[in-house]
């Protein structure tokens, strides 16, 4: 049995990943399909739309803690600055209705700023601290925003966020013009999913790149990383930055997608949700992080329609869950469920097995060579 | 503004101070030993509080009961406020951390926000989602008037009995057996190892006395504001762990100055004139640039080789300092200096800077002098506190105790 | 012979301990200079901080005619200068490849768009550093070959472990190379093998500054020796006059002992 589990398993980690990556998108653009022939409801797309932009979240969050080993504890901020920007810019708030593109570029933008001025002062501190200032961070920019009710309305929310418009300046609702509006659930779902792949993809170029590897360095050891050329305030800024662009961006949809927007949304307990799905997917690990999110998103809702549970109870024990969850995977496999090279190693810092089987090998090579030697 | 206002301000401010330093205790103590944030610990105090408030109501206590009796039952709910609270310290140490030892600081971190959730939703599914209120008895809301100020009985009790537990802990640590395990443990624990000390045990004991003052603190806080919702412990907690950060993580006086200081701070902050907290600004400005301009040169000069100590340079140097934001500028400016002084010019640049925001902020605060900060804002103060001091002192007002260290 | 490295009157203490004392030496182009001393003679600590790890209280330090002091680690090493540590310190999670790739960061500039792309520049240069990085690791015949440089490097032996550091300061082809203690924890055979290796580095026409306690290699590679006792030079010359300075012996076996000697 065991053998042939290894078997199995030996072969499906031979089929390259591209293959995997290509089935994975084929499955999530096919979804949408069993709610046109109606096989789904459509509230299950509204799961799928809330799933992509988590795992979009998650994504962000991975580069920062996955990549660059720093905790963030406050990203939902992020998300937060990117949702407000998109409510603020086209809403009836202020009149506005500034075009697609433009308002999510500038909700990406104020994001990373956002983040840039967070990094500034706080980089230099050590892992746990630098949590703790993020939560605070996270918390300060939630409270502003229930204080600031001129601007956000407070604890009300904005409301009615216009549909975005791929093309034109209005809303018309003939022709091309009326295609390119995004205004159901299976065209945002659409929308999202385009933007998680090409998210995705971008983020796996840079992993494996000059910077991804700086990230990776710096979070082995900072000091040799700074004595090999490394600018550790840069990449760390560049990573902080970057993640909470993508935030941001998750956020901008986000607005665009649920129409209201509310301080809820941006709780404490969000960012923790975010961080817990990096960590079940396996920090570092891009399918990982992608799987994380999507179970932790999805499967509860799933539970939740089978077990026809109440609203308030269930969020009780999925939050109860979570907890279990971190403390379960910090201890007992830290690597997540599918791990990144790097971090199957670090977390179990002697897993004497997998320590003992790569000495072995490595062992066998090294007395030959030595025969080779003498 | 009257002078009985800030009297009753301040005796507030005290007692809320008094109530976080119970709980940061515990934070510093594991944080002096283990090097690790426990962020559960704002969940046992929650529970703390939710033990006590519980037995009270099981008793069925009233105004109608013979005061020997209520006594008997604040007794017995004090006692039940601290034992369940240290079993689940005891416990979440054993389960979720110990496994954990030794791993790089997020990690066991990550392990203690699982755990604070988990405790949290706990709290709702055994006790309900509704905040726990207590039977309201006259000693609860018991007063008596001072010249004119109004002071609540209970204020006086917290300051006392947490004050007390302040000095005992004092002298478990100093002067006991366990309190010298718990200092080696903290300083080597390898080496306390080596020498016999049971670091498991110790490690365990600081979990259990910490939970312990923590439960106290949630008996003390439902005592006086009558309920208790079960996410408080998040807030509380995060507040008694910016408080022991303010004083130096890791040190005990020090988490009592930072918690006075942050409990002033939160109620000075939102209940007194700009203009009147103006003046605290500027009373750290001048303690400030003293620090800069006298003690900190005089100190450097110190690590000044001997044959490079002439008076001349001792002078220019002390010179230089006296005028430490045309220094700043003046080295920014220069294409390269003396080593010695190219260490102080980032330092000094810093320095300027800090000066001038705080200089900018006060002149804001004389600007607007008669108006008082809205109460909403006052959960973000200790937020704001926590960031500014991270971000400018993270070893705090006291210093991270290196040698005294818990 | 040009200088490369110049340290004039360097000096570095920690509260009132003077680790490195008024310090000044030189080191020529295509050189083998060892620096030896006791332990606790200021050798890691002058490496430190001509490396930019330590801010030097005074002093001046000279690359090239070009001051390095009070640079930050990584300013440093854009300038030229690479390093080991002691104590190893890889990136013991990356593959050796990576850790060999990090070790070129300073020398290769694709930006975070450019490689969010993937663009051809960028490719083109991935491309170059990979083969960069075979070269190097061939340096070590039969060491880094194949499946290994995919294994994680703390999956390496000892020694090939302190290669790989020696392989990740070489990535990025500096003008001075610094190795503190090479061969620490090698057993005779792999420290000559270290030796020889050293001494091909230095017939590439690369610069080498070592600390070493091995007195075999230091006698086996070195063009010039410098001792350091209490964080001064006490001695500087070639591994015999070094060997026999009378102060040089006093350091390391005591006074007593170096009377007995003379």
């Amino acid at each position: 049995m065991a053998a042939m589990t290894e078997r199995i398993s030996s072969v499906l980690a031979r089929v390259p990943r591209g293959v995997y990556m290509a089935l994975a998108v084929v499955l999530a653009a096919g979804f949408p399909l069993l709610n046109v022939i109606g096989v789904v409801e459509t509230a299950w797309l509204r799961v799928g739309v809330m799933s992509l932009l988590f795992v979009m979240l998650a994504l962000g969050l991975n580069i920062v803690m996955g990549e660059t080993g720093l905790l963030n504890l406050g990203y939902i901020a992020f998300f937060a600055f990117g949702a407000y920007t998109t409510a603020l810019l086209s809403s009836p708030k202020f009149e506005l209705r500034w075009p697609f593109l433009a308002v999510v570029v500038v909700s990406t933008l104020i994001a990373m700023l956002a983040g840039f001025v967070i990094g500034l002062p706080t980089l230099r501190l050590r892992g746990d601290y630098l949590a703790i200032v993020t939560l605070a961070f996270g918390e300060i920019v939630r409270l502003t925003i229930i204080n600031l009710q001129g601007f956000t309305n407070g604890p009300n929310g904005i409301t009615g966020i216009y549909s975005p418009l791929l093309a034109g300046g209005s809303e018309v609702k003939t022709g091309l013009a009326a295609w390119l509006t995004v205004d159901k659930p299976i065209e945002y779902y659409y929308l999202v999913l385009v933007a998680v792949v090409v998210v995705s993809i971008l983020l796996a170029n840079l992993k494996n790149s000059r910077v991804g590897r700086a990230w990776n360095a710096l979070r082995e050891d900072e000091l040799a990383a700074i004595s090999s050329g490394i600018t550790a305030s840069r990449a760390k800024m560049l990573s902080v930055v970057l993640s909470a662009g993508i935030a941001g961006f998750a956020g901008s949809l986000y607005a665009y997608y649920s129409n209201v927007i509310s301080p809820e949304s941006f709780l404490f307990m969000q960012s923790v949700i975010v961080v817990c799905m990096v960590v079940l997917g396996g920090m570092g690990s891009i399918p990982g992080v992608v799987v994380g999110a999507i179970v932790l998103q999805a499967l509860p809702q799933v539970i939740r329609q089978a077990a026809g549970a109440a609203r308030s109870d269930f969020e009780v024990y999925r939050m109860l869950i979570f907890g279990v969850l971190i403390v379960v995977m910090v201890i007992f496999r830290p690597e997540g469920l599918l791990p990144d090279k790097l971090w199957r190693r670090e977390s179990h810092e002697v897993d004497p097995r997998e320590l003992e089987k790569t000495r072995q090998s490595l062992f066998d090579l090294e007395e030959g060579e030595k025969d080779l030697e003498v | 503004m009257s002078l009985d206002h800030i009297v009753s301000v301040t005796i507030g401010g005290l007692t809320v101070g008094m109530i976080y330093a119970l709980i940061a205790l515990g934070y510093t103590m594991v944080y002096g030993v283990l090097k690790f944030i426990n962020f559960a610990h704002g969940e046992v105090f929650t529970i703390g509080g939710y033990v006590a408030a519980f037995t009270l109501l099981g008793l069925g206590v009233n105004d109608d009961m013979s005061p020997l009796v209520l006594a008997g039952c604040v007794v017995l709910a004090l006692l039940a406020a601290v034992l369940v609270p240290m079993a689940i310290g005891f416990l979440i140490e054993r389960i979720a951390y110990r496994p954990l030892r030794g791993r790089s600081r997020i990690i066991p971190l990550l392990s203690a926000i699982g755990v604070s959730i988990v405790m949290q939703q706990l709290i709702i599914l055994v006790f309900g989602p509704a905040p726990v209120s207590m039977p309201s008895l006259a000693v609860g809301s018991a007063s008596f008037v001072v010249f004119g100020i109004r002071i609540r009985v209970l204020a006086l009790v917290i300051i006392a009995v947490s004050s007390a537990l302040m000095l005992g802990l004092t002298y478990l640590v100093k002067s006991t057996r366990i309190g010298k395990a718990m200092r080696a443990t903290s300083q080597d624990m390898e080496a306390a190892e080596m020498m016999g000390i049971d670091t498991n045990k110790t490690i365990a004991f600081t979990f259990v006395v910490g939970s312990a003052l923590a439960g106290i603190g949630g008996f003390l806080v439902v005592m006086y504001y009558g309920s208790l919702k079960y996410d408080a412990g998040f807030l509380y907690g995060l507040k008694a762990f910016t408080s022991a950060v303010l004083g130096g993580i890791g040190n005990i006086p020090g988490a009592v100055v930072g918690a006075i200081v942050l409990g002033m701070t939160e109620t000075y902050g939102v209940s007194l004139d700009l203009g009147f907290m103006a003046w605290f600004v500027v009373a750290g400005l001048i303690l400030g640039l003293y620090v800069q301009m006298v003690r900190v040169p005089r100190r450097r000069l110190q690590h000044i080789a001997d044959d490079r100590r002439t008076p001349a340079y001792e002078k220019s140097i002390t010179d230089v300092y006296r005028l430490t934001p045309y220094y700043g500028f003046k080295t920014l400016l220069a294409e390269r200096t003396d080593a010695l002084l190219s260490v102080s010019a980032a330092h000094a640049v810093r320095l300027m800077f800090g000066n001038l925001f705080l200089a900018v902020v006060a002149a804001v605060m004389f600007a607007n002098a008669s108006v008082r900060i809205d109460t909403r804002w006052q959960p973000v103060i200790a937020f704001v506190v926590l960031m500014v001091i991270l971000m400018f002192r993270p070893s705090g007002i006291l210093g991270e105790a290196i040698t005294e260290k818990v | 012979m040009d200088a490369i490295l110049e340290l004039q009157g360097v000096s570095m203490s920690f509260g009132g301990l003077k680790a490195v004392d008024n310090l000044s030496f030189t080191i020529n182009e295509n050189e083998i200079v060892s620096i030896i001393g006791p332990n606790g003679s200021g050798k890691t600590t002058t490496f430190n901080v001509i490396s930019g790890l330590y801010e030097p209280d005074s002093g001046e330090i000279l690359l090239k005619g070009e001051s390095v002091a009070g640079l930050r680690p990584d300013a440093v090493h854009d300038k030229g200068i690479s390093r080991t540590f002691q104590s190893l310190r890889l990136f013991s999670n990356m593959s050796v490849l990576d850790n060999v790739l990090v070790g070129m960061h300073s020398v290769t500039d694709s930006g975070v768009l450019a490689s969010m792309l993937r663009l051809p520049k960028v490719r083109r240069e991935e491309q170059a550093m990979r083969e960069r990085a075979q070269e190097i690791l061939e340096m070590f015949p039969g060491r880094f070959s194949g499946p290994r440089q995919q294994q994680p490097a703390f999956s390496l032996s000892y020694a090939n472990r302190r290669r790989l550091e020696i392989a990740r300061a070489l990535a990025s082809d500096p003008t001075l190379l610094m190795l503190d203690e090479p061969v620490a924890g090698m057993n005779p055979m792999e420290s000559h093998e270290v030796m020889e290796q050293i001494k091909i580095l230095r017939d590439k026409g690369y610069t080498i500054v070592m600390i070493e306690h091995d007195m075999h290699v230091v006698e086996g590679v070195s063009d010039r020796v410098i001792a350091m006792d209490h964080g001064v030079k006490i001695a500087e010359g070639t591994y015999h006059e070094v060997a026999n300075d009378p102060q040089v012996v006093e350091a390391y076996l005591g006074k007593r002992a170096a009377e007995a000697t003379a």
